[in-house]
């Protein structure tokens, strides 16, 4: 236990802590809004993190991709679904299905079993921060638990959107140099999602007055 | 040695006053700036040496029902904090001969018993309200300790001990310790965990009257003259306590004296209740911006310190961090 990470691997760790902390914000965030600006500070932090890589690692490329996060996912994917709250003028989420104690128990041990899942892979390199890699990972199941608990289209958009952050977060720490091509392919997934999901409230909205996905446990509609 | 340097006796004994001493002080600053926060002129910061000057002139009134636990309960909790500055880092880096005396868990052990003869005390009164509160103060006590066990199962993965100097000379060793992930964890697990045995805002209202959203202030309202001196000086200094382990052995161990002199011990102390202060004022910062939870929303707020503390020990597990 004696072995001590570096400060540049301490720094990488803790925004990736902080990342995963803001996930769990999210599972208990009972306004909307609130939930969609976590998901904007997080993807924030994200951004910070690939900055960071980027200065220390020497890659340009890191920089670019930095800024096209940071307008993607904290100024436009926010804004468009702030605006989306704003016409469906609903602030609360449901109920959940369990309690917010039960949620976050039950989201620990999730993330819990990620960990060992990474810690048993036995990765080690003196490059490679593998801290950080397994939040990464847990980042990504409580991304899950998230979009399977909360029984609104909103916060199941916030989980998919938040997974993605979680993959980001896992590509820079572990490929830091993979082609900008491949990362901004990424981010084109998301917008695509980010129009899915856009459509998925609208219409659900426009039918059922509601965002909850409560309502649809009809055949017919 | 020269006549400067001061026997380890001495500066041990010279914790226990620090602490005992400084606690009054410490409360006067904090709720002076609080009143002046909230736009109030606030109470004089030498107020509660006043308030406890006082208590001690007045009579003791005990119910007839109420047995000599009553009365002990205070003397007991008193007795309590006046050990635990002994096991840990007030004002040196090293430890002091009665300083293995017990572990992080034994300081902590010594804390719980103190809460339990107060909330005993309370119950023993008989009158409703402080049976209120004995029964909260434990319920939210067991729910806060798991937080606890974990803070230090952190620390004891940080330093292979679970000696409170230890971490803190961990911490002072390199600027690397400061931002592992495991160590921020668990500071601010522990931070979580002294707003919650302080009393403070989001858990509890320290300065309210109302009986219903009380937890430890309710335990004292049966007491009375020199037992309720006692008790409120025993709360005073059971908050510079875990200020200071917080200070001392996970956010700034620095400013402490490295070794007997007498210069650089008695340089500690106001370096020891400068920091407390800070640490105060951003708790009475968070006093005023934040409002009280409900009280079966206390689990959630405890949750959030589990959810920290239990993610410290996990990040070690996976790969040292």
């Amino acid at each position: 236990m004696s072995h001590v990470p570096s400060t540049y691997s301490g720094v990488a760790d803790v925004a990736a802590i902080v990342v995963l902390l803001t996930e769990f914000a999210m599972l208990r965030a009972p306004l909307l809004r609130s939930q969609v600006r976590l998901y904007a500070f997080q993807s924030l932090v994200v951004s910070a993190l690939a900055v960071d890589i980027a200065a220390t690692r020497h890659i340009n490329e890191l920089y670019a991709l930095a800024v096209l996060s940071f307008v993607l996912k904290v100024i436009l994917v926010p804004g468009l679904v702030l605006r989306l709250l704003r016409e469906a003028d609903v602030d609360l989420a449901g109920s959940s299905v369990l309690s917010v104690a039960s949620m976050v128990l039950i989201a620990l041990a999730v993330s819990a079993f990620g960990f060992f899942a990474v810690g048993s892979l036995h990765v080690h390199s003196i490059a490679l921060p593998t801290t950080a890699l397994a939040i990464a990972a847990a980042v990504v199941l409580v991304a899950f638990v998230l979009i399977i608990l909360r029984s609104d289209t909103v916060s199941q958009a916030m989980g998919f959107f938040s997974l993605e952050n979680g993959v980001s977060v896992a590509s820079l720490v572990v490929a830091a140099g993979l082609p900008l091509v491949v990362e901004v392919a990424f981010l084109f997934d998301l917008l695509v999602a980010v129009v899915v999901f856009g459509v998925i409230m609208r219409v659900h909205h426009g039918r059922t007055q509601t965002l909850s996905t409560e309502e649809l446990d009809r055949l017919k509609g | 040695m020269g006549p400067s340097v001061l026997a380890p006796q001495a500066v041990q004994a010279l914790q226990v006053l620090t602490i005992l001493l400084g606690a009054p002080l410490v409360s006067g600053i904090i709720s002076h700036v609080e009143g002046r926060l909230q736009g109030r002129r606030g109470p004089r910061i030498l107020q509660p040496y006043y308030d406890i000057i006082k208590l001690f002139r007045k009579e003791t009134v005990v119910t007839e029902e109420s047995s000599w636990v009553f009365l002990a309960g205070p003397i007991v909790a008193f007795g309590c904090y006046l050990i635990v500055p002994l096991l840990i880092p007030v004002l040196t880096t090293y430890g002091l001969p009665l300083g293995y005396m017990g572990d992080i868990l034994g300081g902590g052990f010594i804390l719980a018993l103190a809460g339990f003869s107060v909330a005993l005390a309370g119950t023993e009164s008989g009158a409703p309200y402080a049976q209120l509160g004995g029964s909260r103060a434990m319920t939210f006590g067991a729910l806060i300790e798991p937080t606890i066990l974990f803070v230090i199962f952190a620390v004891a993965l940080i330093t292979s001990t679970d000696l409170p100097y230890a971490l803190a000379a961990t911490v002072r060793s390199s600027s690397a310790e400061v931002v592992r992930p495991g160590h921020v964890l668990a500071a601010v697990a522990f931070f979580l965990v002294v707003l919650v045995d302080t009393g403070r805002i989001p858990v509890e209202t320290h300065s309210g009257t109302l009986e219903f959203g009380m937890i430890d202030e309710a335990r004292t309202l049966e007491h009375s003259g020199p037992p309720l001196a006692l008790l409120k000086w025993g709360s005073a200094m059971k908050q510079l306590i875990l200020y200071t382990i917080l200070i001392n052995v996970f956010l700034a161990p620095w400013g402490l004296a490295g070794s007997g002199s007498a210069g650089s011990v008695v340089l500690a102390i106001p370096s020891l209740l400068g920091k407390a202060v800070v640490i105060g004022m951003i708790f009475a910062v968070i006093d005023n911006l934040f409002s009280k939870l409900r009280l079966f929303k206390i689990t959630e707020f405890i949750a959030a310190a589990f959810l920290l503390a239990v993610l410290a020990v996990l990040v070690f597990y996976a790969g040292g961090g």
